[in-house]
């Protein structure tokens, strides 16, 4: 939306409580703490998924204690209808949802971003035929298209990430485009071609390096989108089937559970943190590659 | 780049009025005192909240258990099951008689039956629509598998004759799918009663909107995934229904159920699972918990591709001492349930006094050993990723897994929606699965036929019968034909109890939980019970 | 304008025949048996009653000719029959869609009058502990799932404090308004039903709110960051230096000039809405499209699930359209440049 660099200064006086409160992270940077605090959770749940196995005190499927147990020292998050420790279970549950998240970006945006930047390289016909399918795919409501892939090919994680795939890549492809179509019209791009390099290596050295970092900073933020999404599948039962421990999976446990409310607390807040981490670092992340934004928005 | 502004000041005014109304909106509707809305009394329709899984409103194609409660309530049938769920009694039919042979039944039709549009019941009625279950070819057409003919004799008297002996036959014509059809009605609406209606009878929607039964409600107005709606009929012949109209709510889970319950939006729920009952509270309902003809099984199909051993006599024998069967009831129910002998289920004919299933981990391990699986095998559980009876089958897989683990069976546990599991276990075949069944009417042969050993019958055929040592089919097929040929109660019991028997022996089907059903109703309903026919007879509930 | 409008209208066919094809591709992997929602599971072991079934619904005839058949039928307005509730879909997409846009319709006006208003806060305080609190609540809800996000608003609301009415559009045991338009508020108001009107409004609150507060986040990002542009203008210093009172200036000036970047993420709210109503709808019991789809994936009910996506995705042409046509009303800039 911003077209130039804003000239506007705050000259205005900060409302005093929030000034005394808000002095000593003014002071550390109000900008840094949501950034800082998502790396803090994004980094801790990383290294919770990677070692849990070594050190944790329950099975995340088998039986840990009696059922419908609320929190206690022994299960700070209670235990489920099967007795198991909802807090091992949801810190399992990033086992699943952060690699689903991650093979389904790095996928998404490889298949879009390569279709992406060719339509937007070679443009005529492979454009338009490339875009018509990405205008296909983007029609379908995602989560009807992501339902309607799991109804078919059966429920399950790989199938919801291939779902999901098919549902996040024309957005990476229309969003490469724009930027190949935008970089294009750069001088030097003019003074590559002037000098004589492939059309294959003009695309890959000269545009396409100066097109990432939207797509870095979208990356981001969907990573929170594609976990709800996720987990929205699952709640339906047309995601990750019991009993693995994923979040949207548990929360559907917890939901026929209800007047349990401590079994859908552990799974529902690590989404939320988890969503609330991936968009404070997209925020950050725009802020580093768009120094137009770092005032304003 | 400098903007102007280009809007004129009405356009903010009527952003800011339209956000200031839509706020007082919501407001005014969060602050509402709680009684504006007039809430109706006694006057008011029965409400029952539901999880609805109706595929059809016409008798000859509906296939369901919320069907049965339906039927039941709109449809008259010729017999019904009286509340000790054992006796037949008249319902259309003042008097009957059966033939020695068990082929041929004779009914008089009572007289004072009526329509709900005010025409008699008559025989020709009686024909057309048992016919029509046959010949529609739906859901319960394999209840008139063994009809040979229906002859109307006279307008009150119809003889109906089936091709072998069948002792099961009263019961069948006591299952709401049977009930009766106006047929000049529904012929006037597209139905066909004629050998090729499964192709040429278009009353499917018809019926969706309207009812033509002789039964205590009439069908007022039924949406899909929303409610089904019935008002008393008032010229019923019978004693009239003590609640001026019903309502089945689609309410999807146990838990909602229990809020609308606790809250008083709902009147009756069937479907609330032990552990909701007993977190929720509510002093204004009555929880009644009553043994439940459905039940849960494990099923063992040694003919399946893809069994990791040959799923042998010792195997499956062993398999069936590891299960923990108490442990399960507990688990999944809450306690709240009843171990089932064999695939019939406790109450039918020929339970009486079966041995209880055992649990021996020694054994099983031994047994184990002696089939040359010492250490165990892997093997897939598939079952269907759903709560049924108030069963969470995946709770009840991993309870599974980790009793055959005891034995060093390792399960991997293969979820799957119902649509799937119900293809898989055909074709192709599961060797090791979960499944669920409830009545469709009183009386056993129905278990046999799906359960039993006999050539050609579902189960079976996934074992392998004819070609799996020790399951021939011949002794079960024998015994089942002395039932349905039993002439009294006592013959025919004890032709049962020797099927059951051999059932039990066979280790392919184990009944694992037979849950109890949990009837939740308001205090100020009275008349609620569950019936082996018909679910819950609506046209027996009353309301203060 | 009008030209691109007519285009857009004229690839809209077409697309709709790549969405039909590809749910129909799609049908073609699937493992399961649609016939269990037809005749029960007890029957298909009953091999005259599955051939009966397959002929009665077509599912005996090879897959290009039912797509051919599809194609046609849907081309005279005819979406076929659906397998579970044995009525025409179109009928069951009828009676379902207005329930379904009326909670859209409330949603979208909880999350842009609640983004709107988050978003002044946090224009207005840029950087502060308030702007950062009003970001925080406006992220939230698109950061919360939704799904759980209703279980304890149901819990807190209806269930704890009976402040607001359980599941449902209605009381079960009012009489519903006779169907004109099919949305609630507007029918009972029609039948003079001032009871029912209460009821109706009640019974949207919940739902509203929670798949309204999932996109206040998208709404509240967008208006703030056109507001902060807005505001940096030197025009309204101006209206500063004159003397205008606060309020005064973020609402006639710096509001409304950014409302207009705001429009363009109304096609994109749209698919975010119709996501979460999916999901909102099961917890909610509301008789809409969502739990219509979610029941119709569940059963394989092909022509149901086909029906949806075609509704579904016309759905999100249609806002696109509309989006842009509202962008180029209100900027005469893109008026010229299209």
């Amino acid at each position: 939306m911003l077209m130039g660099p804003t000239t506007h200064r705050d000259v205005r006086p900060r409302p005093r409580l929030a000034g005394a409160i808000g002095g000593f992270f003014a002071r550390l940077g109000w900008r840094q703490v949501p950034v800082m605090f998502a790396a803090v959770v994004l980094v801790a749940l990383v290294l919770v998924a990677l070692t849990i196995p070594l050190w944790t005190p329950y099975d995340p499927i088998g039986l840990a204690g009696r059922r419908l147990q609320p929190p206690s020292a022994a299960h700070w998050l209670g235990t489920d209808a099967l007795g198991r420790d909802v807090l091992v279970r949801t810190l399992f549950g990033a086992r699943y949802s952060l690699p689903i998240a991650a093979v389904v970006l790095v996928v998404a945006v490889g298949i879009g971003v390569t279709l992406g930047a060719l339509a937007g390289f070679l443009g005529g016909i492979v454009d338009n035929v490339l875009m018509r399918l990405a205008d296909i795919t983007l029609a379908f409501p995602p989560v009807l298209l992501a339902m309607a892939i799991a109804a078919s090919l059966g429920p399950g994680l790989v199938n919801t990430a291939l779902a999901l795939i098919i549902v996040w890549w024309p957005i990476y492809a229309r969003l490469m485009r724009a930027q190949v179509l935008n970089v294009k019209k750069l001088d030097h791009v003019d003074a590559a071609i002037v000098g004589g390099v492939t059309p294959a290596r003009l695309l890959t050295h000269h545009i396409m390096p100066l097109c990432w970092s939207p797509i870095f900073v979208n990356m981001t933020m969907d990573v929170g989108q594609v976990i709800l999404l996720a987990a929205g599948l699952s709640f339906i039962g047309l995601g990750a089937q019991p009993p693995t421990p994923e979040w949207g999976q548990m929360i559907a446990e917890g939901a026929s559970n209800f007047y349990c409310w401590w079994i859908a607390l552990g799974p529902g807040m690590a989404i939320f943190l988890v969503s609330l981490s991936s968009n404070f670092l997209g925020d950050g992340l725009r802020d580093v590659a768009d120094p137009r934004t770092r005032q304003g928005g | 780049m400098a903007r102007r502004s280009r809007l004129a000041p009405s356009r903010s005014f009527a952003t800011s009025l339209a956000t200031s109304f839509a706020a007082s909106l919501l407001a005014s509707v969060f602050f509402l005192p709680l009684d504006v809305r007039s809430a109706p009394a006694a006057d008011g329709p029965l409400v029952v909240a539901r999880a609805m899984d109706v595929n059809s409103l016409d008798p000859a194609r509906a296939y369901c258990d919320t069907c049965q409660i339906y039927l039941s309530a709109v449809y008259a049938t010729l017999l019904t099951l009286a509340p000790d769920n054992q006796t037949i009694i008249p319902m259309l039919t003042k008097s009957w008689e059966v033939s020695p042979d068990v082929t041929t039944f004779t009914f008089h039709l009572d007289p004072a039956a009526t329509f709900s549009d005010g025409s008699p019941v008559t025989a020709q009625d009686v024909k057309w629509s048992l016919e029509r279950l046959k010949n529609i070819k739906g859901g319960p057409a394999y209840l008139m598998d063994s009809l040979k003919s229906i002859e109307a004799k006279d307008p009150a008297t119809v003889v109906i004759t089936t091709q072998t002996p069948n002792s099961e036959f009263l019961g069948i014509l006591a299952a709401p799918y049977t009930g009766i059809i106006n047929a000049k009605l529904a012929s006037a609406n597209g139905a066909n009663a004629n050998a090729d209606a499964a192709t040429s009878d278009a009353s499917d929607t018809w019926f969706l909107a309207h009812s033509a039964g002789a039964g205590p409600f009439v069908l007022e107005s039924y949406t899909a995934d929303d409610s089904l709606r019935l008002a008393r009929n008032d010229t019923y012949w019978g004693k009239k229904a003590g609640v001026p109209g019903v309502v089945l709510k689609q309410t999807a889970d146990a838990v909602t159920q229990a809020q609308m319950l606790q809250s008083g939006t709902a009147d009756i729920a069937m479907q609330i699972d032990p552990d909701t009952a007993k977190t929720v509270s509510a002093p204004d309902a009555t929880f009644t918990s009553v043994p439940s003809f459905n039940f849960v099984y494990a099923a063992i199909s040694p003919a399946a591709k893809g069994a990791p051993v040959p799923l042998t006599s010792d195997v499956r024998q062993a398999i069936a001492l590891a299960l923990d069967y108490k442990g399960a009831i507990d688990f999944t129910v809450g306690g709240e349930g009843k171990e089932q002998s064999s695939a019939i289920p406790n109450g039918y004919p020929g339970t009486k006094d079966l041995p209880a299933p055992v649990t021996n981990v020694e054994k099983a391990k031994e047994l184990l050993a002696k089939a040359g699986h010492p250490d165990g095998f892997a093997m897939e559980l598939e079952f269907p990723a759903m709560n049924v009876y108030g069963v969470d089958l995946s709770l009840l897989a991993q309870k599974v897994q980790q009793d055959l683990g005891k034995v060093g069976i390792k399960l991997s546990l293969k979820p799957v929606p119902f649509t799937v599991w119900i293809s898989d276990i055909n074709d192709p075949g599961t060797p090791f699965a979960l499944g669920f069944f409830a009545p469709d009417y009183f009386g056993s042969a129905q278990y046999v036929q799906y359960f039993g050993m006999l050539p050609d019958m579902p189960w079976a055929n996934r074992a392998g019968v004819g070609k799996e040592p020790g399951l021939d089919g011949k002794e079960q097929l024998a015994l089942y034909h002395k039932a349905l040929a039993a002439t009294d109660v006592p013959a025919q019991e004890a032709a049962y109890r020797d099927l059951a028997l051999k059932m039990i022996d066979d280790k392919i089907i184990l009944p694992l939980v037979s849950p109890n059903l949990i009837l939740a109703y308001r205090n100020d309903v009275s008349g609620v019970r569950y019936s082996a026919c018909c679910n819950l007879p609506l046209g027996e509930i009353e309301k203060k | 304008m009008l030209k691109v409008v007519v285009r857009r209208l004229l690839v809209m066919p077409f697309l709709l025949l790549g969405i039909v094809t590809a749910t129909f591709l799609l049908a073609q992997f699937t493992k399961g048996n649609p016939l269990v929602s037809i005749i029960g599971a007890r029957n298909l072991d009953n091999a005259e009653v599955v051939a009966a079934a397959k002929a009665r619904w077509g599912l005996d005839r090879s897959v290009p000719e039912r797509y051919a058949i599809y194609v046609w039928n849907l081309a005279h307005g005819d979406l076929g029959t659906s397998f579970r509730t044995k009525q025409p879909v179109l009928k069951d997409l009828a009676q379902r869609l207005p329930a379904t846009l009326e909670l859209v319709i409330c949603a979208m006006i909880v999350g842009a009058a609640g983004g709107i208003a988050l978003a002044i806060v946090s224009a207005e305080f840029k950087n502060s502990l308030a702007d950062h609190v009003a970001r925080l609540v406006a992220l939230m809800g698109s950061c919360l799932p939704v799904f759980w996000l209703g279980l304890i608003a149901l819990f807190l609301f209806s269930v704890q404090t009976r402040l607001l009415p359980g599941p449902g559009r209605l009381d079960i045991r009012a009489v519903a308004p006779p169907v004109t338009t099919g949305f609630m508020l507007v029918d009972t108001l029609l039948a003079g039903n001032v009871a029912g009107f209460i009821d109706a409004a009640r019974h949207l609150v919940l739902p509203s709110l929670v798949l309204g507060w999932s996109v206040m986040g998208i709404v509240a990002r967008m208006v703030r960051a056109s507001m902060l542009d807005v505001l940096g203008q030197d025009y309204i210093t101006m209206a500063r230096a004159k003397g205008a009172g606060r309020l005064r200036v973020l609402v006639h000036h710096a509001l409304a000039n950014a409302l207009i970047p705001a429009l363009t993420i109304l096609g994109f709210t749209f698919a975010y809405l119709i996501t979460g109503s999916v999901l909102v709808e099961t917890i909610f019991s509301w008789p809409g499209i969502g739990s219509y789809a979610v029941e119709a994936a569940r059963s394989l009910d092909y022509p149901a699930i086909t029906g949806v996506t075609i509704i579904g995705g016309l759905g999100f042409l249609v806002a696109n359209l509309l989006t842009d046509v509202a962008y180029a009303a209100a900027d005469p800039r893109m008026r010229e440049a299209t």
